[in-house]
């Protein structure tokens, strides 16, 4: 518009022009302020609640913990004093330390793999139609909105070592001996099933949330796309790894990424079925963590136990997440 | 002889700050006590409230009876409001963290077995007066219960009940058998070897928790095992008494348990004997009042013996502690203070409301016949126990290290270990291990 005007020659013109090649970019400016930056200004405060959740609820906790982490804080004590990495040295000299971590890694290994393979059968079912589809929907999720005391208790029963209804199941279909024989399995009591008993009550209480999270990618997945694929001759497992597999992935990663921290971090299943025992054989880190950092006082060491699930959890992290934005471009 | 010391001027010179501050505690010491002995509110806690933090007591019937009559009856009679809160035992210290951490919260809170006062002396109130007050006004207070409740020398809590674990064993079994009341830990293991390959076995935890590590412990101690010595600096374990008693457990398993105690709780060992299977327990008489509310038949033939005897005749029988303290962030200690006062008055009234669970710590309150316990001839034993009893880090204090060590159930894994089959010489080992690590943490602390 300015090199337009520019064009036309004269005095009459020039003054025009100068007057416009003013009056272009301080409207523009006024604009920028009146729509561009109302919009960004506007889109930072839609962003401003979570930014100060994360800040307040996830940052300053973190940071908390790692104060306390190189201080001699314990829960008695108003005053604590910097030890460096002292909490962390302590840690890797206990034997149970070690203990906790392998089983940490064995539960959230274990516990992913059946949640996928549970999850993913079970998501497949709830695609297809049958009468009370919507019933059965809303009941599959029980386990993971019943209140976790409540739920781990009722296992604790199904284990115990005397009324265990799964082992009189079991016992009465022949499958394993009487009640006071060898072959009668001491689910919390038997240093490699009680793990076991552990990870299967995790993945009872949370495979139905793999289930949904794979049941929202699997609807988002065009019917024509798979109707083609069909067509082309494709099996199903040949549709599900390379049609459906590759369009839910940033979905698949998402709720991989939120079952590795809760699996991770539960704290609950274990310290009400077990507390780690027996013999530690089922102790996992937030565990070891909370009976070192709350019940025996001592919150910097406790404190340094959980941190060490950081580097466990921040390299898969950022794994997920680079991946993820590598598939978005 | 030593030489004769210099004279130093007396620290004590009196300057008009130390002279307030001690006409100030004179004042409130003097008028707490004056109002305690006339048994009435003073007027400033009228119209105020209390809140009291305490667990689920393993009889439901005393939290009754606390929660609608002691605590209405003293709010009802002083003005003052109080609201009392139950969680489970276990839940306790994470309570206390988050109450310590917040400066709010409840004014009385509770310890149940994991005893805190060390960890937390500095946030509470001092209890010194009251404490002083109950032991002359009840005869005194058993030797251990001091440790429980003291540091630098103030005491910071007041240890209302402990729970003794004693021997429980069905009596028409051990007749049947030819067998001896299980009066030491040998006689106790014959019958266990006796009775199991006719299907009743015996049981104690060889798991992680609370009742592991009391069992345990009664029988280490009861073998002149130690944990701690009287100072609280030495770890004690590593001697030939605790081989000893690590040796004995692994036999009472091999021949007379089955692989179910790996998984107990606290409450499978109830449910063991009420279900008529166990041959004797060592258990708190929950397990008794289990049987009798649930298996009468058994019931009839189940007895409680007293605690059983080591190799050289030794008894000792580890409790669980429970202890009441006053938050020092508490905008009521006054209250909270009196009404503790009137908890350890009416402690027998406590008692019967227990069904004979709690135990006394006040010598007075320990005089033949106690409530409930007294009258009936199965349970009368109890009241021979007092002298007997004693607490984690016996013969020492139970200082904040033990407090780890039990939280960490060391010694209960110790146990496991032998009886799962590791040898004994590494148990040890592994054992002192954890012992020296956590000491020489808490030194360098």
């Amino acid at each position: 518009m300015t090199s337009a005007s520019l064009q036309g020659g004269g005095p009459e013109p020039t003054a025009r022009a100068a007057v416009v090649s003013v009056a272009a970019p301080a409207r523009s400016r006024l604009m920028f302020r009146s729509q561009t930056s109302r919009r960004l200004a506007f889109g930072y405060l839609l962003l401003a609640p979570a930014a100060l959740y994360v800040l307040l609820l996830v940052g300053a906790p973190f940071l908390f913990s790692l104060y306390l982490a190189v201080s001699d804080a314990n829960v008695g004590d108003p005053v604590a004093k910097f030890i460096g990495v002292e909490n962390f040295r302590a840690a890797l000299e206990m034997e149970v330390f070690w203990t906790a971590l392998q089983n940490s890694v064995i539960f959230l290994v274990v516990a992913a793999i059946f949640k996928s393979i549970l999850g993913t059968s079970l998501a497949f079912l709830l695609l297809q139609e049958f009468p009370g589809k919507k019933l059965i929907r809303g009941l599959v999720v029980i386990p993971f909105t019943l209140p976790i005391a409540i739920s781990v208790l009722a296992w604790k029963w199904m284990y115990d070592s005397q009324f265990s209804v799964i082992n009189w199941v079991l016992s009465r279909v022949g499958l394993i001996g009487q009640y006071g024989t060898d072959s009668w399995p001491i689910w919390l009591g038997d240093p490699k099933l009680a793990l076991l008993a552990c990870i299967a009550v995790n993945v009872w209480r949370t495979f139905p949330f793999s289930a949904i999270v794979l049941l929202a990618g699997f609807t988002s997945v065009p019917l024509e796309v798979l109707d083609a694929a069909k067509v082309d001759g494709c099996s199903f497992f040949q549709r599900f790894r390379h049609v459906v597999a590759p369009m839910i992935f940033p979905i698949l990663m998402i709720g991989f990424l939120f079952d590795t921290v809760f699996t991770l971090s539960d704290l609950s299943v274990v310290y009400l079925l077990t507390q780690g025992g027996p013999a530690n054989a089922s102790k996992i880190l937030p565990v070891l963590a909370y009976q070192i950092g709350i019940q025996a006082g001592n919150l910097g060491r406790g404190a340094a136990i959980a941190l060490f699930l950081v580097p466990l959890l921040a390299p898969l992290m950022f794994l997920f997440l680079r991946n993820l934005r590598r598939r978005e471009y | 002889m030593t030489d004769p010391q210099p004279v130093k001027p007396s620290p004590s010179t009196l300057n008009r700050r130390k002279f307030l501050a001690a006409a100030g505690a004179g004042v409130a010491g003097g008028s707490l006590l004056t109002m305690l002995d006339a048994k009435q509110a003073p007027a400033q806690i009228k119209g105020t409230t209390l809140r009291i933090l305490q667990w689920s007591h393993f009889i439901p019937a005393y939290d009754t009876w606390f929660d609608s009559k002691l605590t209405k009856e003293w709010g009802d009679q002083h003005g003052v409001k109080i609201r009392v809160d139950h969680i489970p035992h276990l839940e306790l210290p994470a309570r206390m963290a988050a109450e310590y951490a917040a400066g709010a919260g409840h004014d009385i809170i509770m310890n149940g077995s994991s005893i805190l006062t060390r960890l937390y002396y500095k946030s509470l109130a001092d209890l010194s007066d009251i404490y002083e007050a109950a032991g002359k006004k009840h005869g005194g207070w058993i030797p251990t219960a001091k440790a429980l409740v003291e540091a630098e020398g103030r005491q910071y809590g007041i240890p209302l009940f402990y729970i003794l674990l004693p021997m429980t064993y069905r009596k028409d079994l051990f007749d049947a058998n030819g067998l001896k009341a299980p009066d030491t830990w040998e006689l106790a293991r014959v019958a266990a070897r006796t009775l199991k390959p006719k299907g009743h076995p015996t049981g104690i935890q060889f798991s992680q928790c609370a009742d592991a590590n009391l069992n345990w412990r009664s029988i280490l101690f009861s073998f002149g095992g130690a944990e701690l010595d009287p100072s609280g600096e030495n770890v004690l374990i590593d001697s030939k008494e605790t081989r000893e008693a690590l040796r004995f457990a692994k036999a009472l398993f091999d021949e007379g348990m089955t692989a179910e105690v790996f998984s107990w709780d606290d409450a499978s060992d109830n449910r063991y004997l009420a279900s008529g299977i166990a041959c004797w327990v060592h258990d708190a008489i929950s397990a008794y009042r289990t049987t009798e509310d649930t298996n009468p038949d058994v019931f009839k033939n189940t007895f409680i013996g007293m605690e059983p005897a080591g190799p050289n005749g030794k008894r000792v029988n580890t409790c669980a502690a429970n202890v009441w303290m006053v938050w020092k962030f508490s905008k009521n200690q006054q209250a909270a203070k009196e009404f503790l006062t009137h908890m350890v008055d009416t402690f027998s009234e406590g008692m019967t409301a227990s069904r004979g669970y709690n135990m006394p710590y006040l010598n007075g309150l320990a005089k033949k016949p106690m409530p409930v316990i007294g009258s009936d001839p199965k349970l009368q034993i109890l009241q021979d126990f007092p002298p007997i009893v004693a607490f984690y880090g016996y013969p020492g204090p139970f200082i904040t290290p033990i407090q780890e060590v039990v939280n960490l159930f060391v010694l209960p894994d110790m146990f496991t270990r032998v009886a799962r089959g590791q040898s004994i010489e590494d148990v040890m080992k592994w054992g002192m291990g954890e012992y020296r690590r956590i000491f020489a943490k808490h030194k360098r602390a």
